[in-house]
């Protein structure tokens, strides 16, 4: 969770103060861990449910390593499911949380800082949860040394996992850098330097594309999978990711409200569901172009898509879920385009719900999927996840959840100066909600 | 086995699971400002269940220190392995066997030799699908029995078609029928493998004369490889794999036939393990037909490189200029 | 705001991919570049000391018929093809499957336009004779059969027709090969229709599942 030594850089020691910058620090580490697991019962059932859910998928995991990956329903033709596909759409929603950070730095968009730090907590959050869906998904998580840099042997830059696992944990670390430094800066009370945080939230914008293009390049580049094999891929990864994190933010930022009673994030909202406007239409398009190349090209590439849309001989496992996710995506559209549908937080929500699960479907079962099948030599084999690929995907967003919800209370705990370095002196407006200072 | 430490290795994750938020049973029992005696007690007994859930939960993880020692851990990649490290792995490796399987093999690991490149050839002409070789195959790499696993896959093709989706690799009936015509597909070792490009790890290489190899003990199974492979020709061991002792070859190498590990890719090798010693792949001399034409690409005056130059030879799937060094020809 | 979203974000990350894209592509395009150097072709398997012998498996002796008969001993009794011929003139007319009589009655015959004295050798039951009526020897077969197959005993001597074992490198060891006659049977020699072995299973024997 920490990145001290970002942090050691730049805190220049104070002199009157006779406790040390770094007992500072371990002091907040602590009180915002301890402080976050204080709450009301709705907050303890749940996080009683969530670990729950997490230890069925724990225990599951763990008989996974031990039986053999035999337990999923993935085979030598279908050799990739579940695990990826969540994965894939969890780097998009880390990329896509990271995106509102755009407007309120690039654009100097004031309403837009309020909602920054959730952005950036959902990616952490997030990234947490597609490397756990990776490691999830490997024969052997005990050989993950080998990954390793120095320790191991790391295939860059020939090979794009090597460059996800770069991105990855570099988002990972760049995101914690910026929310730990400026919380920690809240916590005692100082205002921020802009020189520790404004180029990591410059870089994060930049990383953010580059975690979902790299994981698009992972697919793309395989010629071997026509399916795969489109430039669009990566752009349409992006569309997408604007859609997805937004549409969480949205209502993450209601279920705060509710809870903590504070009004806040109205114009971050309707500047949300502007983005979404573009991006699920843009998302919408390039569908639809792979769709039309497919399908009007024909030939034996387009078996995949016919496959997926269709059916293929009488196989046709996959085309409830894509369907589910056409619809879904329609009706979110339209819901989207009604005019002032961040007012109305029914219509809203339910289109963020169906636009968030039409878009996992896509990008998961809808994409991952059917590039195996047909199989490189075109066989089919189908795919359906087993019970223990459900138990350990619930289980990791289960673990998701947990760490984004304490994220979030320590968040507020800050902010509500409920979490506060007593002797820090006051030089940051509490009134305030989330929001993080603007470097102008 | 005797380790000091069984949980350690095998638990990267755990580790990070139980520590990353997930329990509301922080180590850190001292934050707690203000709450009251009851409530303390009650975060005890919580803290209490909630690490008693997590080792129940993660249990089973412990069980497999039995099949995985600490010196297999630890081990080194192949290409870095000193002589000793290498022969005292090999021992191990064949101790291993010894105690998991009840069999007493050989495990050697003969290295390329110089100025040699294999090629394989395949006379569609002649082939007429009775599998021998996938059976072949089976047997003297000590695949998987309950999966029937092989590296080689038979195709019925229509006469007049190339296209393999009108192919059937689940055909039982005589062969060959009279309209159809049989394609073996097995690992095309290509000149620029993708399989060894996407691999984070490099545990899957080309060697000098062509093979591409895995280190089965490096190998983390991402199966980024068997995405990427064309051909299907990697094969993950999705358990451990079963087999008799008394079915068990014991003419083993590190790089290929040795009984694989669960967890990890494994695939053709040209059988290494003989070819190596000059001998013919154990699916050439399966065949009854002798569709198959194995050699020394280097050499002129070598079998493969007669078929090249004087047959209709062409490649899988040339376009995606991945140059194999599997050929299929065909007679007249 | 979105009309501003909608002109340079697409710029800002237009421009990013492309240089994450080209970075990414440079790195593998050198490294493409880098393995394309071919080896050198060297030379190769050294052929300096003796080879070992490629054997190919002999033909069948001078074949004999069952006679249905056992000795003392329970052996079959067996008689040589000259034991009858001697005696009989053959009839060049019974050429089909089923005009056959007599000890080849029901043989399964089906080999192109060729009469049994296409091969047989009508003053020697106990050889063969090539078109030119030079004697073949049984276990010399091969001869015999090469006189009309050409092309496939161009691609035997190439070693790519017709099984064999043993070594590809022969100066590591002997390597022995089919007969024709091994494979094809000289009467019927279209390859036998055989049951496939090892039919493939898609997915592994799945445990219960937990």
């Amino acid at each position: 969770m920490s990145d001290p030594s970002s942090l050691d850089a730049g805190a220049a020691p104070v002199p009157a103060k006779p406790v040390p910058e770094w007992r500072q620090y371990v002091r907040f580490l602590r009180n915002a861990l301890s402080q976050s697991v204080e709450g009301g019962w709705k907050f303890y059932v749940w996080m009683t449910l969530l670990t729950a859910v997490f230890l069925v998928g724990a225990n599951a995991w763990a008989v996974q390593v031990r039986d053999g990956m035999a337990v999923t329903a993935m085979s030598d033709h279908v050799s990739w499911g579940l695990y990826i596909a969540n994965f894939t759409f969890l780097v998009g929603l880390a990329a896509g949380g990271v995106m509102m950070v755009i407007p309120a730095y690039l654009y100097h968009d004031e309403q837009m800082h309020d909602i920054v730090i959730i952005g950036e907590l959902l990616a952490i959050a997030a990234i947490v949860m597609s490397i756990m869906f990776v490691v999830c998904d490997l024969g052997r998580p005990d050989r993950f040394w080998h990954m390793i840099p120095g320790l191991g042997k790391f295939n860059f830059p020939v090979s794009m996992l090597t460059w996800d696992v770069i991105v990855l944990n570099g988002y990972l670390i760049i995101n914690l850098h910026i929310c730990v430094y400026l919380l920690y800066k809240r916590f005692r009370a100082q205002a921020p330097d802009p020189k520790m945080y404004v180029p990591a939230v410059l870089l994060s914008i930049v990383w953010a594309i580059s975690i979902h293009t790299v994981t698009a390049f992972l697919y793309c580049g395989l010629g071997g999978r026509p399916f795969w094999n489109t430039a669009l891929l990566a752009p349409r990864f992006l569309a997408s990711a604007f859609v997805s994190g937004p549409a969480f933010i949205i209502v993450a930022i209601q279920i705060i409200r509710w809870q903590t009673g504070r009004m806040f994030g109205e114009g971050a909202i309707r500047t949300l569901v502007g983005i979404i406007r573009v991006t699920i239409l843009v998302n919408l398009l390039m569908v639809v172009s792979e769709v039309f190349v497919e399908f009007y090209t024909g030939g034996s590439h387009t078996s995949a898509a016919k496959y997926l849309y269709f059916g293929l001989h009488g196989h046709s496992e996959l085309v409830p879920w894509i369907w589910t996710a056409l619809a879904f995506t329609l009706v979110a559209v339209l819901l989207f385009l009604q005019p002032g549908v961040n007012r109305r937080p029914v219509i809203l929500n339910t289109a963020c719900l169906l636009a968030f699960v039409g878009l996992w479907i896509e990008k998961g079962m809808g994409m991952i999927i059917p590039a195996f099948i047909p199989s490189t030599l075109h066989e089919i084999v189908e795919y359906r996840p087993s019970l223990t690929e459900w138990k350990v995907t619930a289980g990791i967003w289960a673990l998701g959840l947990m760490i984004y919800t304490l994220l979030i209370k320590i968040t507020i705990n800050v902010h509500s100066r409920k979490l506060r370095d007593a002797s820090g002196a006051r030089t940051v407006d509490p009134e305030d909600a989330l929001s993080i200072p603007s470097e102008g | 086995m005797n380790d000091p430490d069984p949980d350690k290795p095998r638990t990267p994750c755990s580790g990070n699971c139980s520590c990353s938020g997930g329990s509301p049973t922080p180590s850190d029992p001292i934050g707690n400002p203000g709450g009251s005696t009851r409530r303390a007690v009650l975060k005890g007994i919580g803290a209490t269940l909630g690490v008693a859930a997590y080792a129940k939960a993660l249990a089973p993880l412990t069980e497999l220190t039995q099949q995985t020692s600490m010196d297999e851990f630890l081990q080194k990649h192949y290409k870095e392995l000193t002589k000793e490290e290498l022969s005292a792995v090999l021992e191990r490796l064949t101790r291993e066997t010894k105690e998991q399987y009840g069999a007493d093999v050989t495990i050697a690991d003969p290295k390329p030799r110089e100025g040699v490149k294999f090629g394989y050839a395949l006379n569609l002409s002649i082939c007429n699908g009775c599998r021998k070789c996938a059976e072949a195959c089976h047997l003297e790499n000590n695949h998987d029995r309950p999966s029937h696993q092989s590296y080689i896959r038979v195709f019925e093709m229509t006469k007049g078609s190339m296209d393999f989706e009108k192919g059937d690799v689940h055909y039982d009936h005589p062969v060959p029928q009279p309209d159809k015509y049989y394609m073996p597909v097995q690992c095309q070792q290509c000149e620029h493998p993708p399989c060894v490009d996407v691999c984070p790890v490099e545990a899957t290489w080309k060697e000098p004369d062509g093979i591409v190899v895995v280190d089965y003990n490096w190998c983390i199974g991402c199966r980024y490889c068997e995405a990427a492979c064309p051909y299907h020709a990697r094969r993950f061991n999705w358990q451990k794999p079963e087999i008799a002792a008394a079915e068990i070859n014991p003419d083993q190498s590190y790089l290929s036939n040795r009984i694989r590990p669960q967890g990890v890719m494994e695939k053709c090798t040209f059988c290494l393990h003989r070819t190596r010693n000059g001998r013919l792949p154990a699916c050439l001399e399966a065949c009854p037909t002798g569709a198959r034409v194995f050699g020394d690409l280097n050499d002129p005056e070598s079998e493969i490189r007669w078929v090249l130059a004087n047959k209709r030879v062409f490649v899988l799937k040339e376009e995606l200029g991945l140059k194999p060094q599997f050929f299929y020809f065909f007679d007249e | 705001m979105i009309r501003v979203l909608k002109q340079h974000p697409v710029l800002a990350w237009g421009g990013l991919v492309i240089l994450v894209s080209l970075s990414s592509l440079a790195a593998v395009w050198a490294q493409k570049s880098l393995s394309t150097a071919e080896p050198v072709e060297s030379a190769t398997a050294k052929k300096t000391h003796a080879l070992h012998p490629i054997t190919i498996k002999p033909g069948p002796d001078t074949p004999r018929l069952d006679t249905g008969l056992k000795d003392s001993q329970g052996k079959a009794i067996t008689a040589a093809c000259s034991t009858c011929h001697s005696t009989t003139t053959p009839n060049p007319a019974r050429n089909t499957a089923h005009d056959l009589v007599q000890a080849h009655a029901g043989l399964n015959y089906n080999h192109g336009n060729l009469t049994c004295l296409s091969c047989h050798n009508a003053k020697d039951y106990d050889s063969l004779h090539l078109a030119d009526g030079r004697r073949v020897a049984f276990p010399d077969v091969m001869t015999l059969c090469a006189q009309c197959h050409g092309t496939a005993m161009r691609d035997y001597l190439h070693g790519s027709h017709g099984g064999m074992n043993g070594y590809w490198d022969l100066s590591q060891g002997p390597r022995v090969r089919n007969n024709c006659v091994d494979c094809h049977d000289p009467h019927h020699p279209e390859f036998p229709l055989v049951r496939p072995v090892l039919p493939p299973r898609d997915r592994i024997s799945v445990p219960a599942e937990h």
